[in-house]
C-alpha cells in the first residue's frame, strides 16, 4: 500500500505539469471527422495550433477513422486517442510533404510537454504510402533521389515528451525517432510495424532522461535502435514478439 | 475608337493560338475522383510539376476532385473534361487568405503567365456550406469576425478563383458555381480572354459573376452570368491603375444586383470599352451602372444592343465622392445605342436565391439617371436609338417628388454614398432624369408607360448644352403633359 502511495506519488508530481494545463477539446468542434474518408490534415492542424494558442490542452479523439496528412505537434499539447479512435495516415505521399520533404505522420520540433496518449490507433497505411511513392517515382512525378519515407512519430529536440497506451501500427518508413529529445517518458506502447525492412521500431539518438517500459514492440526492422549519445535511458518490461526484451 | 477595339479583340484573341503543350491526368499524380478526398496537396505538386516541365494541360476526368486552396503556375491550364467537378472542401481551414492578395480563394495565381482553366467541366466552390461551417467557427471562437450584417468578412469566404498580375489567361467553356463570396477576380492582369462560360453563383452573399480590376485587354464573350450580386463587374481597386481596353460581346446576366457595372471601388478608371449584344434579365438595380465615385476616370465607352427584361432600372451613370482622396473623377464620352428595356412594376429578382435587398423605400419606379456632381458634370452622353418601357403608376400619395423648383433641388447629393439607382429614393421623372451633366443627346428615344404617372417623363437638371432630337412619349391620359420638363438648364436644342 505504501508502494502504491509512492508510485502514485511520483507518477502526480511528474505529470503535474501537464494536469495543470489539461483543458480538453473534442475533435468536433474543428470540423474534424471522423468517417475514415475525409481528408482532416488542415483541420487537426488548425486544432493543434489553436490549443497551443490558448496555452494547451489535449485534442481528444473518441471512436472513430480519422484521416490525416503529416501533421505537426505543438508545446504543451497532447492528442488524446480514445479506444476505438484510429488516426489513419493518407496514401498520397504528397499529403506527408512539408518544404518539399515527406514529414512522418506526427512530428514536432523544439516543442515542450508534448505527448500522445490513449488506448487508440495510429494506423500508417504503410503498405499503400509506399506502392504511392514508388508510383510516383516511376512516374517520374517524384524525384528518385527523394529519401525520406514517412514514419508515424518525429521528434527533435523537444523537451517533455509522453507517449501512453497508444497502439502503433504500419508505418512506411521508421515507427518512432526521437532525436535530441529530454525527458521522454514511453510507456505501454504497442508497436506492430511489418511493412517493410525499413520499419524501425523506436529510433533514439542525443537523448536524456528517456524511459521506455512495459511495452510491445513487434517489427519488421530492428525493434530498438541506439544511435548514440543517449543518457539516462531506463527500458523495462519491453520485448519483441519473442519476448525478448529489446535492450 | 471601334478600329481599335477590334483590332483589340484580334489581339487577345490570336495570343491564345493552340500551341500544343503535353497533357498530364491528374489521376496519374493519384488524385481522387470520389468527391470525399481533399486532394490539396496532390493537385499542387501535380500543378508545380507540370510547370516544371515547361507548362501543359492538366486533364481532370470526369468525377468530383474536393480541394482545398490552389496556386495555378506559370503555363498551366486546368481541363476539365465533360462531368469533372473541382469542388471546394467544406471544411475552412483548407483554405488559404493569401496575405498580398487579401482575400481567400479556391484557385488563386500570383504573376504567373500563359494560366487557364478550360473544358467543359466545373467549379463547385460549395459557398453555401464553406460560408455557414466559417459562421459556425466565429462563434465557436476559432476565426475571429465582426459579423458584420451577421455574415463573414467578404475576404474570408473564398472566391472560385483570384488572379493577380497575371499575362495571358484564358478561361474557357467550363461552369463556375456556388462561391462563398465573388465568383471569378482578375485584378491587374493583362490580355485576359474568358469565353463560353457558365456562371451560377447566388450560394451566398456578395456572389458577383466576374470581377475584372484595374486589367488591360480583356475580351469576355458568348458567357452567361446569374449573380446573387453584380452580373459582370469591372472595378478599379488602385488610383494608379486602370481598366481599359476592353470587349464585352454576346453576354448574358441575371443578377439581384446589377447587370453591367463599373465601380463600387472605382479609383483609378476605366477607358476604351466596347460592350455588344448585352442581354440583361430579372435583374434587381440596373441593367448598367457606371459608377465613378472613387475618383474614376470614366471615358470612352460604348454599349451598342443591350435588351433589358424585366430590371428594376436600365441605365445608371453616377459621379460621387466617396474615396476619391482628392482625386477628380471624370466620366465622359458615353455611346449607349439600341436598346429595348422593359421595367417592371413588381421585384424583377423575386424568387431567386439572395434576392437584392429592399431599400430606399417609399419610391415610385425609379427613371433612368445621370446624375453628376455640381463641380464635376457627367459630360458628353449619347442616347441613340432607345426603347424603355415602364410600369408608370407613379402615384404622389404614396412617394412625391414634384416639379417645382423646391422640390427639384430637394433631390439629395448624396456625394459620399454608396452609388445605387435607388439611393435619392424618389426622382421626379418616370423615364429619364439627367442632373449635373453637359452634353447630353438624345436621338430616336421612345419612352412608354403603360399607365398614368404623376411625373414628367424626363428632367432636365442644371444640364448644359443638350440636344434633343426624336425623343417620343407614350403615355396613357397625359394629352396635356408637359413630358419633358427643363430646370435651371441652358443651350439645350430640340
Amino acid at each position: 500500500m505504501k508502494r502504491f502511495f509512492t508510485t502514485f506519488g511520483l507518477l502526480l508530481g511528474f505529470c503535474s505539469p501537464f494536469l495543470a494545463i489539461s483543458k480538453d477539446y473534442q475533435a468536433s468542434l474543428f470540423g474534424i471527422k471522423s468517417n475514415g474518408s475525409t481528408l482532416n490534415t488542415k483541420a487537426i492542424q488548425k486544432a493543434i495550433d489553436y490549443i497551443h494558442d490558448q496555452g494547451g490542452g489535449r485534442l481528444v479523439f473518441y471512436v472513430g477513422r480519422y484521416l490525416t496528412g503529416s501533421i505537426q505537434l505543438k508545446s504543451n499539447v497532447t492528442l488524446k486517442l480514445h479506444e476505438g479512435a484510429v488516426l489513419v495516415g493518407a496514401t498520397s505521399v504528397y499529403d506527408y510533404m512539408a518544404n518539399g520533404q515527406p514529414q512522418a505522420l506526427i512530428h514536432a520540433e523544439g516543442q515542450e510537454n508534448i505527448g500522445i496518449s490513449g488506448l487508440g490507433v495510429i494506423e500508417g497505411n504503410g503498405r499503400y504510402l509506399l506502392d504511392a511513392i514508388h508510383d510516383q517515382q516511376e512516374k517520374g512525378f517524384l524525384t528518385k533521389e527523394s529519401p525520406t519515407i514517412p514514419g508515424l512519430l518525429d521528434f527533435r529536440q523537444c523537451k517533455g515528451i509522453q507517449v501512453d497506451s497508444v497502439n502503433f501500427w504500419g508505418a512506411a518508413g521508421k515507427v518512432q525517432v526521437y532525436s535530441a529529445c529530454k525527458q521522454v517518458r514511453i510507456t505501454r506502447i504497442a508497436v506492430i510495424s511489418k511493412i517493410s525492412t525499413g520499419n524501425t521500431g523506436l529510433i533514439f539518438s542525443n537523448c536524456s532522461a528517456v524511459s521506455l517500459t512495459d511495452s510491445y514492440v513487434e517489427t519488421s526492422g530492428k525493434p530498438f535502435l541506439d544511435e548514440g549519445n543517449n543518457v539516462d535511458m531506463e527500458v523495462k518490461h519491453t520485448s519483441d514478439a519473442k519476448g525478448i526484451p529489446i535492450f | 475608337m471601334k478600329k481599335i477595339l477590334f483590332f483589340l479583340l484580334f489581339l487577345v484573341v490570336s495570343t491564345f493560338d493552340a500551341v500544343k503543350a503535353a497533357d498530364y491526368r491528374v489521376k496519374s499524380f493519384g488524385a481522387r475522383a470520389d468527391g470525399i478526398y481533399v486532394n490539396t496537396a496532390i493537385l499542387q505538386h501535380a500543378i508545380d510539376y507540370v510547370s516544371q516541365q515547361g507548362g501543359g494541360r492538366l486533364v481532370f476526368d470526369s468525377g468530383i476532385y474536393v480541394t482545398g486552396s490552389l496556386y495555378l503556375k506559370s503555363g498551366v491550364t486546368l481541363h476539365l473534361e465533360k462531368g469533372a467537378v473541382l469542388a471546394g472542401s467544406i471544411q475552412p481551414f483548407d483554405y488559404v487568405r493569401d496575405s498580398l492578395i487579401g482575400w481567400t480563394s479556391l484557385l488563386f495565381a500570383y504573376r504567373q503567365h500563359d494560366i487557364g482553366i478550360s473544358g467543359e467541366g466545373m467549379i463547385d466552390g460549395r459557398g453555401f456550406e464553406i460560408a455557414n461551417r466559417v459562421i459556425d467557427y466565429i462563434h465557436s471562437g476559432l476565426i475571429s469576425d465582426q459579423l458584420k450584417n451577421d455574415r463573414p468578412n467578404e475576404t474570408m469566404r473564398p472566391q472560385n478563383l483570384y488572379f493577380r498580375e497575371c499575362t495571358q489567361v484564358h478561361i474557357q467553356g467550363i461552369t463556375l458555381k456556388d462561391p462563398g463570396s465573388w465568383n471569378e477576380t482578375y485584378d491587374q492582369c493583362k490580355n485576359l480572354l474568358v469565353e463560353n462560360i457558365r456562371v451560377d453563383s447566388k450560394s451566398y452573399w456578395n456572389n458577383d459573376g466576374i470581377d475584372v480590376v484595374d486589367c488591360d485587354s480583356v475580351v469576355i464573350r458568348n458567357s452567361y452570368f446569374d449573380a446573387a450580386d453584380d452580373g459582370i463587374c469591372f472595378k478599379s481597386h488602385d488610383f494608379t491603375k486602370i481598366c481599359q481596353n476592353v470587349v464585352v460581346d454576346n453576354c448574358t446576366i441575371r443578377s439581384s444586383a446589377n447587370g453591367l457595372k463599373f465601380g463600387t471601388v472605382s479609383r483609378g478608371g476605366f477607358k476604351n470599352f466596347k460592350v455588344t449584344n448585352l442581354h440583361v434579365f430579372d435583374t434587381y438595380r440596373s441593367a448598367i451602372t457606371f459608377a465613378a465615385v472613387d475618383g474614376a476616370e470614366i471615358e470612352n465607352i460604348e454599349v451598342d444592343g443591350l435588351k433589358a427584361i424585366h430590371t428594376g432600372n436600365v441605365i445608371y451613370l453616377r459621379i460621387g465622392d466617396r474615396w476619391s482622396g482628392g482625386k477628380k473623377p471624370i466620366m465622359k464620352n458615353i455611346r449607349i445605342s439600341n436598346v429595348y428595356a422593359e421595367v417592371p412594376a413588381s421585384k424583377p429578382d423575386s424568387g431567386y436565391n439572395y434576392e437584392g435587398p429592399v431599400e430606399d423605400l417609399p419610391r415610385n419606379i425609379s427613371p433612368a439617371s445621370i446624375v453628376g456632381m455640381p463641380q464635376y458634370l457627367i459630360q458628353d452622353v449619347y442616347l441613340t436609338n432607345i426603347e424603355m418601357v415602364y410600369p408608370g403608376g407613379g402615384n404622389p400619395y404614396y412617394a412625391k417628388r414634384g416639379t417645382t423648383d423646391a422640390e427639384l433641388d430637394s433631390v439629395p447629393l448624396m456625394a459620399d454614398k454608396y452609388p445605387e439607382f435607388s439611393q435619392f429614393k424618389e426622382l421626379p421623372a418616370w423615364g429619364v432624369y439627367v442632373r449635373y451633366a453637359q452634353g447630353i443627346h438624345f436621338e430616336n428615344v421612345r419612352l412608354t408607360a403603360k399607365q398614368r404617372d404623376y411625373r414628367p417623363a424626363v428632367v432636365l437638371d442644371y444640364v448644359t448644352n443638350a440636344m434633343v432630337k426624336g425623343l417620343s412619349f407614350n403615355e396613357p391620359d397625359s394629352k396635356k403633359k408637359k413630358q419633358l420638363f427643363i430646370h435651371q438648364s441652358k443651350y439645350i436644342k430640340k
